[in-house]
């Protein structure tokens, strides 16, 4: 992995860290590199140590590494915090003109630029993150006019001149390390190549995904880290006669979609752990009335406020269990950004075949990590919409009582009822969260009730035949190793095979993007000597759950400290996990 | 939308479990004759109802109908009409549902001026839980909740909706049923949130509260010279905590309701069977 490039910018939050990183990130990617970023930010506006941290390779990256080549540095902070992964090959960019007495180890290389005074040359001292990216380009031998088009596209609505100012700068960065430093031994050479990629993050794809699927209505409450699918969403929807509400909170966000999803229109909702606590009680009225709604949940760390602006899996036993009474429920939690693009379609294409809520649950991780594609991995001609049995003014007598009145819920073999919107001629019908006979008027016979229950249960009955609730699965196939994962860790447990090949350990990954209902892995667990499972969770709420499956008990490995999994730090958590004693029965 | 619309079209075939003599028999019926009175029809109504006595309107009434979660009718509504700008919405709630639980919901349906009608009918008890205090019940009320009263005051709906920055406030009289469908009418026919708080005398639990005691004391705005135009005299009438009115207090004439204003016109049911033509250029976005 000689050809990987890590690197960072940090500093305190307001100094322009993340656009930085940004134009960075996508210099590279026009230079037909993938990317790979992830950030570290704190749950404030200014101040707090916040860094954007790129991994850029020729060859695909899905994961961050235990290892930093090149920082700027705005702060001693952003030194200290990253020690841990600095090495003697590692550049350090900072400026020296400044207040703070940069304390970088002898064996570090520092690269002392004065980034204020070269910016202010160059027409202002706002753009001395950009004569870092100049100086980086130097060092990395990347050719600086990759930078011109990613400058261009950032701060083309500010006019020309702004973009000329800014490409001076990053000039003079490169100019000045040219003229001071001898840096060739450090080695780092960064090709280029003639692919195009897109690059995109979690909650960009997921909107994406939602546009594609032809959602129109979006309802939501601003809450780190969903908000950024409401933002996307916003000034694109309308594009196609859609429309996103910042609601009041989440309890209105999750009723006015289910409004316009029982008028007809796909519809969705998307939150955070604190958020979905609040979504909860209409989790049962959705299900009842039987609405075809997406809610969304980009976890974080919790409970209660816990951590926001950290990575967690711990809303596993909400999605699936959350709600009084019996929620029948479907719960889809893509693996990877591309994954977040395809399942949501899939989501809106369940909730309208079933007529139920679809968790579609994400990750901070997810949300807020950017990656490189080619364009063809988010191919608009494979989106397939079905609505399922919504019927037409034609076919709604074939669901009429002999009084005329639509059997909204009708009992049928499948499960599923016919669905009038409203505007169909004959079709008016109530429909209540009050247990209800097929006109969906409120019974408390038991006939009915159980009629009711048995029908809406059947849905997933259904779809367990219907669908294809299939698993992704990398490594070597016939290891006696099994690892099972969940959500945003798969990028990690691809890449920690190759740190585990190169230590000779055969291992099966499965990662498994539908959690409910979810792939029965009773016979890989079964046919693999020993079987762990890697979450972002204290207690291993997948583990449980497959624990429950699989009449076994499991390894497993969870990471809680708020940070995604990093490729070789899981390769080694499962080397390690691999050589323990099998836990009791 | 047909001409021969009858408000009995808006009847359903399940009797009312209301206790007899509630004020919300008076209350549904003007709801359904202003219905049909405005040329609408079951098929292109939508019908919110949140929890309690209230609530039940729903399965009496024949229309698109969704009966909610306690509270939440209002933004439930909100979604209706913005999915669908062509259907005529009408929420209904009773006080419980709509000024205590669902007080936030309220504030902000109303500022945001979605074009629906909110039909509260007001019994100032919570009638299905059997007689507890509601937020519009008198201080001094004795419920079995708060023995010596609630010893604080009631919430002013009216004062609450017109401080929100409504459009269009107004009170009726469950009883007096020509008056009560009138304003209802007017409510539907606002271009923005039409807000109508009906008094609608719960028989079982509020012995205060009574259609005597509004027969005796209901101040007709109409024989007022009231201006629902003049925002000083709204402010005025909503405030008066001496007197019980019946009318049209405040309407906002040049009101530009909230999907006119985001510019949502069309249908969002009708959707194409496959991604849009230049869905490609969602990704291009990214490079």
């Amino acid at each position: 992995m000689a050809e990987d490039l890590n690197w960072a910018i940090g500093g305190e939050a307001g100094d322009g860290i993340d656009s930085t990183g940004k134009i960075f990130a996508q210099a590279l990617s026009r230079a037909g590199r993938h990317v790979f970023t992830s950030k570290d930010f704190a749950s404030r506006i200014r101040g707090g140590y916040t860094a954007y941290k790129i991994r850029t390779s020729v060859d695909r990256v899905q994961s961050v590494v235990d290892r930093l080549d090149i920082l700027v540095a705005l702060t001693q902070r952003t030194i200290d915090e990253n020690l841990d992964e600095l090495h003697g090959g590692s550049a350090i960019i900072y400026d020296g003109e400044r207040s703070w007495e940069a304390e970088i180890p002898d064996e570090m290389t520092a690269v002392d630029v004065p980034l204020k005074s070269l910016a202010e040359d160059a027409g202002g001292a706002i753009m001395r993150n950009i004569v870092a990216l100049g100086a980086a380009c130097e060092i990395t031998g990347f050719d600086v006019e990759y930078l011109d088009e990613a400058l261009e596209k950032r701060f083309g609505g500010k006019g020309s001149k702004i973009v000329e100012n800014n490409k001076e700068a990053a000039r003079l960065g490169q100019e000045y390390v040219q003229e001071n430093y001898d840096l060739d031994h450090l080695g780092y050479n960064v090709g280029t190549t003639d692919n195009d990629y897109v690059l995109l993050n979690g909650n960009e794809a997921i909107g994406m995904g939602a546009i594609a699927a032809g959602c129109r209505f979006y309802a939501g409450y601003p809450i780190t880290p969903a908000t950024s699918i409401m933002e996307y969403l916003t000034g694109r929807i309308e594009d196609y006669g859609g429309h996103v509400v910042q609601a009041e909170d989440e309890l209105s966000a999750i009723n006015m979609a289910l409004g316009a999803a029982r008028s007809g229109a796909r519809s969705m909702t998307a939150t955070s752990g604190a958020g979905i606590d609040l979504m909860t009680e209409t989790f049962g009225l959705v299900a009842t009335s039987e609405t075809p709604l997406v809610i969304t949940d980009v976890q974080r760390s919790g409970p209660s406020t816990g951590m926001p602006t950290k990575q967690e899996q711990g809303d596993l036993n909400m999605v699936l269990y959350g709600g009084h009474g019996e929620v029948p429920r479907f719960v889809v939690a893509p693996t990877s950004i591309t994954e977040c693009f395809w399942k949501t379609i899939e989501a809106f294409n369940l909730a309208e075949k079933y007529q139920t809520p679809v968790f579609l649950v994400s990750d901070l991780a997810m949300s807020v990590t950017e990656q490189t594609f080619p364009p063809e991995a988010f191919d608009m001609d494979e989106v397939e919409i079905d609505r399922g049995k919504l019927v037409d003014e034609d076919e709604v007598d074939e669901w009429l009582d002999a009084q005329g009145r639509f059997r909204a819920h009708a009992v049928t073999e499948d499960g599923v009822s016919p669905r009038a919107i409203p505007g169909t001629t004959d079709g008016a019908h109530m429909s209540t969260g009050l247990e209800h006979d097929e006109l969906g008027r409120r019974t408390e016979e038991e006939d009915e009730r159980v009629q009711q229950v048995d029908k809406r249960n059947r849905k997933v009955e259904t779809a367990r035949t219907e669908e294809d609730w299939d698993y992704r699965e990398f490594g070597d196939s016939d290891a006696g190793n099994l690892v099972i994962s969940w959500g945003s860790n798969e990028g990690a447990l691809v890449e920690a095979l190759e740190y585990l090949e190169d230590d000779d350990i055969d291992v099966r990954v499965i990662s498994v993007p539908y959690l409910f209902p979810r792939p029965d892995l009773s016979d890989e667990i079964d046919a693999a000597d020993q079987t762990v499972v890697v979450e972002c969770n204290a207690n291993g709420q997948f583990a449980d759950v497959l624990e429950h499956d699989a009449l076994t008990r499991l390894k497993r490995i969870n990471k809680y400290t708020g940070v995604r999994f990093k490729a070789d730090e899981l390769a080694e958590s499962i080397t390690e996990k691999l050589s323990e004693e099998v836990p009791a029965q | 939308m047909s001409s021969d619309v009858r408000f009995t079209d808006f009847k359903s075939d399940k009797q009312p479990t209301w206790c007899p003599g509630c004020g919300d028999f008076g209350t549904m019926n003007g709801m359904m004759k202003a219905l049909a009175e405005t040329g609408n029809d079951p098929d292109n109504t939508f019908i919110v109802a949140g929890i309690g006595c209230s609530g039940k309107i729903g399965t009496y009434m024949h229309s698109y109908a969704l009966h909610g979660v306690h509270g939440r009718a209002l933004p439930v509504g909100t979604g209706v009409k913005m999915a669908r700008p062509d259907l005529e919405v009408m929420v209904a709630g009773g006080d419980g549902d709509g000024y205590s639980i669902g007080a936030g919901h309220f504030v902000h349906a109303v500022r945001r001026n979605v074009d629906m009608s909110y039909v509260v009918m007001d019994n100032r008890i919570y009638g299905l839980t059997k007689g507890q205090a509601s937020p519009t019940s008198r201080s001094d009320f004795e419920t079995s909740t708060t023995p010596e009263g609630p010893k604080q005051p009631p919430v002013n709906p009216l004062a609450l909706a017109l401080a929100s920055g409504a459009s269009f406030i107004a009170q009726s009289f469950a009883s007096d049923a020509l008056r009560h469908q009138e304003i209802v009418q007017k409510a539907i026919e606002h271009d923005g949130f039409g807000f109508v708080n009906v008094f609608s005398p719960c028989v079982t639990f509020n012995d205060v509260d009574t259609y005597d005691y509004f027969r005796d004391n209901l101040v007709d705005l109409q024989e007022e010279d009231h201006d629902p135009n003049d925002y000083e005299a709204a402010k005025k009438v909503v405030l008066d905590s001496e007197k019980e009115y019946q009318g049209i207090m405040y309407q906002d004439e040049n009101s530009v309701p909230y999907h006119e204003q985001h510019g949502v016109t069309e249908d969002m049911s009708d959707i194409p069977d496959s991604a849009p033509d230049d869905a490609m250029d969602l990704v291009r976005e990214f490079y």
